[in-house]
């Protein structure tokens, strides 16, 4: 109290100052001139910060005003970019400045945890609440960080007055489809432009039996590139043979902006896209149909699921709180129900999926990451990226042999794995 | 005065008016003419990539680059959305963050560079050597550097904290000298020194001479020092989004920054809408300016 | 007439006044600034932060020096940017310096204390098969206990030290205790509401049974009590980790880790110092020196060009449109300066795609290359020629600017005197114009020379450094900068950040950097007398 008393006094006297020699000179000192109205808040315990990005805010906003009003705990939602949380969470936290609950995605799991920056979450007993994959997805050694909350995939799009017929088994019967449509391209996909982007083409790296990292029984990853060997080579030699120098199926040309615009405009039957992608088609005037994406390789096309979820900081001083508020305040089937409607995502628990599922189109992606496996949240998987992304782009593009450009890519990973 | 009137006597006095008449616009041609076109061409470099911008912010959906047709639609459904978003309030505070810092950077950088100019001061190379090598640190860590001083000063200071307008404008002020002294260093340089002891044998004392004579004269570098200030803060979301923690608080930078940085679920529309807005003030702004930096001199006291 | 003696003219009329007014508002200034300095030392020495507590003194004692002593002229012109660039400037350089001297990155992001903390966490499991009890919180002498509905509908009640045993004549409802004799019961928003009482509500483990193998009760949110088991023990005296199910002993190392015997560590190390490791690292990978020199040699070069091309073009628009016979020149200056007026990451990704290599995407190859199919995102020259013309067009308002306003504070009396001379414009221009433009605008140039040194927004979403170099494991490619690279190599971009090295190879370019444009500096000087 002593504290506030005191810098009131000051700054009163400070503002007089400033104000007195209005018209001052010196600008150091005349931008103190309103103190006042950026003062932050005092920390009061008992209060909850949550960072949550723009788009779940107001879904975040409605289960904390219910639990407000039961247990008189005031939470804070700080809105920040969903893309600096993960950078601003490690960095923050072990400063004692971070939230006491983050939304995030699950591959940043491998990263919190190596720095010790979340703490684990108990359902209960209620994990089966929840649709398999997220729990997974959100399981590091063992323990579960995090409440899983949605899902997201890519599954394969397509547009029902061009393609009229459910998408057929296997790649190569779908682009047949797809000449026959008349349309300018059989098929788009984003490939990242000149990048790559070897997340879109996972699906049909996966039906060749080429995961990036080996997978355990219980569906975990090792640190083990699993892209190597001949399921590898089989699926470089495909991305080859279908790229600008061979069939021209796919192209470097593509970036996200283009492919969404190509299918958009009428101009391919058939694309890989994920949810996020569904508003803008629907929005020019396409009804499309959503279907898992078909084989190229024999076995299942799995693609990356991701998920999102909320974690708990490790240096939360208010942790009984926190859970309380995620367990018995985000876990149920109204606050669910509210963050989807507030941002359409796949739901996570399964109760609110089978609800939104009669949306044909959300059904549609949900069977697609049925399939699908969690996007590897171990710390290595951010250094594959780049490597992966180029090779792919690069023999696409028919810059360089197929099997060349991924013996470099297997060679570049692992000098980089291992250093 | 001008070109023009000394150009007509030379023409022959004896020559029929008609090719006069068509000398002079060859002339005109000649000198001033082409310049227009010129200009249009300029114009069009400067501004054709923009109509993507205006493009997207028109479109009702769509993409940025995703197509080379441009204006398929019209509509001005993006900007009535940004009447949904915090866009107003994001402006208001760039626009106060922004006045702040152009007039704290220009009254520091001008009586620096004033320092630099004219005293002869121990020590006085190597400060402008390290103003100029200061600036070229990579500022990698800047983020978690600036963090964690404002973490520590808003223990003792909450109004130089974490998500305060008025240390955000500090830690912009803290880059003001680097850049700016430098800018206007050379422009005092230009200024004869005759000027300052002329004054100073009247009488005056340096810092008369500073306010009253010398900052008069380098009135278009304070103006262009102030425009690009103004652009640089109004731009900057790295900083500014370290600092400022809660939305109320973001400056336009950082809000829309955040419209569009999730590639694959970005609002390129809302996002252009919102880009072709915040360009108004700027080139308002320069616009307001022109005449300080034109007119600086001619309309001072040296014609008088 | 020249302009000094107009304005030596003007001045004669001014009567000076003495130390007036001035006086009097340079005292309340002053008055100003020791208050608000003192406030935040005397803030400072209330939550004992002694750094600002020093550095508030000791600036507000060095104001007071430079601004009531009559020498120190200089200073007092300098001293309130100085002030700034110290605090936020200098600070942040200093702890790039201390973070290059550490192991600071992911797996070593804080303290050895907050690093076990993390890992007691993260070994604590629940006991697959054990129960779970709906949970009530009640306080006896011995402070907080469980008390717990069992299958049976028994009421149990536990503390630290005792077991969960059967408590006669306690009254339940539903599943919550509502009484317990000898114990006070505490309702949830009542928990809720009191934070000391969370933490040790947390902290509380109540022993299945005699035997601590057994595992303990634990809660989390304050309603249900679960069997955990940690697996790992802590041992603060002597600083080891021991895993509990296999006995391996992990001892704390000097490289901020948990190391056992047989080399294996545990996930979560903590920030230590480690001397020069990190520049020595920098220097001997050699991963990266290949490149480094194509690199270097390419930033020098891009830093150059940039400066050289938007200054010439800046230069020449400035000149061309500062004529009064022009009409319209107020319009048509604000328009030239469009580029400026946007975002630059937002031009950068526009360029990026009007550069795509197939025309039907590309508007650059389809309104200016006749609709041919150029590469100029994925070939290594031309990708080259397109960061160096995209950054033109986002330069050339900057200098056009700066040349407009320092064209106006030539002198015009000179210009007419040669123009009377009758030189020609070109050559008025050579050796008036241009040698009067360069004093005031070189330190300028070497100054956007630094700034695009380090730029790293125009790389990076552009090309992000690409078409890559295929002789070499390392991601970078022929457009990256010595910038971009540290981004690439520390890791920064990918999940593993390594900030002890990218520091230290800041500093190493920081250095190189600073010495080259130190020299360039002290060449130009020598050359124009541009100091």
């Amino acid at each position: 109290m002593r504290k506030t008393t005191l810098s009131v006094a000051a700054v009163a006297a400070v503002t007089l100052l400033a104000t007195a020699c209005s018209g001052g000179t010196e600008p150091a000192e005349t931008e103190t001139s309103e103190p006042a109205a950026t003062e932050a808040a005092p920390e009061a315990t008992g209060n909850l910060v949550i960072w949550v990005d723009e788009n779940r805010q107001p879904a975040v906003e409605a289960a904390a005003e219910s639990f407000t009003a039961e247990t008189g705990v005031e939470i804070e939602t700080v809105v920040k970019n969903f893309e600096d949380i993960r950078a601003d969470f490690l960095a923050q936290v072990p400063t004692g400045e971070g939230p006491d609950l983050t939304i995030g995605a699950h591959d940043w799991l491998g990263s919190f945890i190596v720095n010790g920056v979340v703490d684990t979450v108990d359902l209960g007993g209620r994990e089966g609440e929840f649709e398999d994959v997220a729990v997974e997805a959100m399981t590091y050694d063992g323990q579960l960080y995090g409440l899983p909350y949605a899902l997201e995939s890519v599954g394969l799009v397509r547009n029902t007055e061009l393609a009229p017929d459910p998408v057929p088994e296997t790649f190569d019967e779908m682009i047949a489809q797809g000449r026959d449509a008349g349309t300018d391209l059989p098929f788009v996909i984003n490939t990242g432009g000149a990048d790559g982007d070897g997340y879109a083409y996972y699906a049909f790296q996966t039906s060749f039996g080429a995961p990036v990292f080996t997978q355990e029984d219980d569906g975990s990853y090792t640190t083990e590139i699993g892209m190597g060997g001949d399921e590898g080579y089989a699926f470089a030699e495909w991305l080859g043979e279908n790229g600008q120098a061979g069939e021209g199926v796919f192209s470097t040309d593509w970036t996200p902006d283009i492919a969404e615009q190509e299918f958009a405009d009428g101009n391919a039957p058939y694309t890989v896209a994920g949810p996020w992608s569904i508003a803008m088609f629907t929005d020019a005037g396409i009804d499309v149909a959503v279907e898992p994406i078909p084989s190229a390789g024999g076995e299942t096309a799995a693609p990356f699921v991701g998920v999102q979820g909320f974690y708990l900081s490790a240096r939360s001083e208010n942790k009984l709180v926190a859970t309380q508020f995620l367990t018995n305040y985000m876990a149920t089937p109204e606050a669910m129900q509210a963050l989807y409607d507030a941002d359409p995502r796949l739901p996570a628990f399964a109760e609110t999926a089978e609800a939104v599922a009669e949306d044909p189109v959300v059904a549609g992606f949900l069977a697609a990451a049925q399939n699908g496996a969690p996007m590897p949240s171990i710390p290595e998987m951010g250094d594959v990226w780049e490597h992966w992304n180029a090779a792919e782009a690069a023999i696409i593009a028919g810059d360089a042999e197929p099997q060349e450009a991924w013996d470099k890519m297997l060679a570049d990973l692992d000098a980089t794995l291992t250093n | 005065m001008t070109r023009t009137e000394g150009a007509a006597g030379t023409v022959s006095p004896h020559r029929p008016d008609a090719s006069r008449m068509t000398a002079r616009r060859r002339r005109w041609w000649l000198e001033v003419g082409w310049k227009y076109p010129l200009a249009a061409l300029v114009v069009f470099y400067a501004a054709f990539p923009l109509a993507y911008v205006l493009s997207a912010s028109l479109a009702p959906s769509g993409t940025l680059t995703g197509s080379t047709q441009l204006f398929r639609e019209i509509s001005g459904q993006n900007f009535a959305a940004l009447g949904d978003t915090r866009f107003w309030q994001w402006a208001a505070n760039s626009l106060v963050i922004g006045v702040s810092v152009v007039v704290g950077a220009v009254l520091m950088g001008a009586a620096a560079a004033y320092a630099f100019s004219r005293f002869r001061f121990t020590g006085r190379r190597l400060s402008l050597t390290s103003l100029l090598i200061v600036q070229m640190f990579p500022q990698m860590l800047a983020f978690i550097a600036i963090f964690l001083l404002l973490v520590t000063l808003g223990d003792a200071v909450p109004i130089l904290g974490l998500n305060s307008k008025i240390a955000l404008i500090c830690v912009y002020l803290g880059g003001a000298l680097g850049s700016n002294t430098f800018l206007m260093y050379g422009f005092f340089n230009t200024i004869p020194r005759e000027l300052d002891e002329a004054a100073k044998i009247d009488g005056a004392t340096h810092a008369q001479t500073y306010w009253t004579i010398i900052l008069r004269l380098v009135t278009p570098i304070l103006a262009v020092v102030a425009l690009l200030t103004f652009v640089a803060t109004f731009g900057d979301f790295i900083l500014a989004r370290v600092v400022l923690t809660s939305e109320q608080n973001w400056t336009l930078a950082v809000g829309m920054y955040g419209w569009v940085s999730d590639q694959l679920n970005a609002n390129w529309g809302l996002f252009a809408a919102g880009a072709v807005l915040a360009s108004l003030p700027i080139l308002a702004l320069f616009l307001f300016l022109q005449k300080y930096i034109v007119g600086g001199l001619t309309a001072g006291s040296v014609k008088g | 007439m020249s302009i000094d003696n107009a304005v030596v003219r003007e001045s004669h009329a001014r009567a000076w006044e003495g130390t007036g007014w001035g006086f009097a508002v340079k005292l309340v200034l002053m008055a100003a600034v020791n208050a608000v300095g003192l406030y935040i030392a005397w803030s400072a020495w209330d939550v004992e932060q002694w750094g600002v507590l020093i550095g508030s003194l000791a600036l507000v004692a060095v104001a007071d020096v430079v601004y009531f002593s009559r020498r120190r002229l200089a200073g007092k012109y300098i001293l309130p940017g100085l002030v700034f660039l110290l605090v936020f400037q200098v600070f942040t350089m200093a702890y790039t310096v201390y973070v290059a001297t550490t192991n600071y990155g992911t797996g070593h992001n804080s303290t050895q204390e907050q690093a076990v903390d993390a890992l007691l966490i993260q070994n604590e499991r629940p006991v697959e098969g054990a129960p779970t009890y709906p949970l009530t919180i009640v306080e006896g002498e011995e402070g907080p206990g469980f008390a717990v509905v069992s299958e049976t509908g028994q009421v149990l009640v536990g503390t630290a030290e005792d077991p969960l045993t059967p408590a006669d004549g306690a009254t339940v409802e539903g599943d919550r205790v509502t009484s317990v004799p000898g114990h006070d019961v505490v309702g949830l928003p009542a928990l809720l509401a009191d934070p000391a009482l969370q933490e040790d509500v947390l902290e509380l483990r109540v022993p299945v049974s005699e035997d601590a193998d057994d595992g303990s009760y634990r809660t989390r949110e304050g309603t249900r009590a679960t069997v955990y088991a940690s697996s790992l023990d802590w041992d603060p005296e002597a600083q080891t980790m021991t895993d509990a199910v296999t006995g391996t002993v992990y001892a704390a190392s000097d490289d901020g880790e948990f190391v056992a015997e047989d080399g294996s560590s545990l996930p979560v190390g903590w920030r230590v110092g480690v001397g020069f490791e990190n520049f020595t690292k920098a220097f001997t990978d050699t991963n990266y020196s290949g490149p480094f020199w194509k690199i270097t040699a390419w930033t020098f070069a891009f830093a150059f060009l940039t400066v050289a091309t938007s200054f010439l073009l800046g230069l020449a628009i400035a000149l061309l449109f500062n004529d009064r016979r022009i009409r319209g020149r107020t319009v048509m200056r604000t328009l030239f300066i469009l580029p400026y007026a946007f975002p630059a990451f937002l031009s950068a990704l526009l360029w990026r795609g009007m550069l795509n290599s197939n025309p039907d995407y590309g508007i650059v190859n389809s309104l200016f290359f006749f609709g041919q199919r150029i590469e100029w995102l994925t070939d290594p020259t031309l990708a080259k020629l397109a960061i160096l013309g995209v950054n033109l067009w986002l330069t050339f308002p900057y200098f056009f600017l700066v040349c407009t306003g320092a064209l106006q504070s030539l002198p015009t009396d000179i210009e007419e005197a040669a123009r009377i001379d009758g030189a020609s414009r070109w050559r008025q221009f050579r050796a008036i114009q241009l040698p009067l433009l360069l004093i005031s605008t070189t330190p300028l140039l070497i100054a956007s020379f630094a700034f695009n040194f380090n730029n790293f927004v125009i790389i990076y979403m552009l090309t992000g450094g690409g078409p890559r170099f295929t002789d070499t494991s390392a991601p970078l490619g022929h457009t990256d900068i010595l910038i971009t690279m540290i981004y690439q190599i520390s890791g920064v971009q990918g999940g593993s950040a390594d900030y002890g090295l990218a520091s230290a190879l800041s500093i190493i370019v920081f250095v190189v950097v600073g010495l080259v444009s130190a020299l360039a500096f002290r060449r130009t000087r020598k050359h124009e007398e541009v100091l």
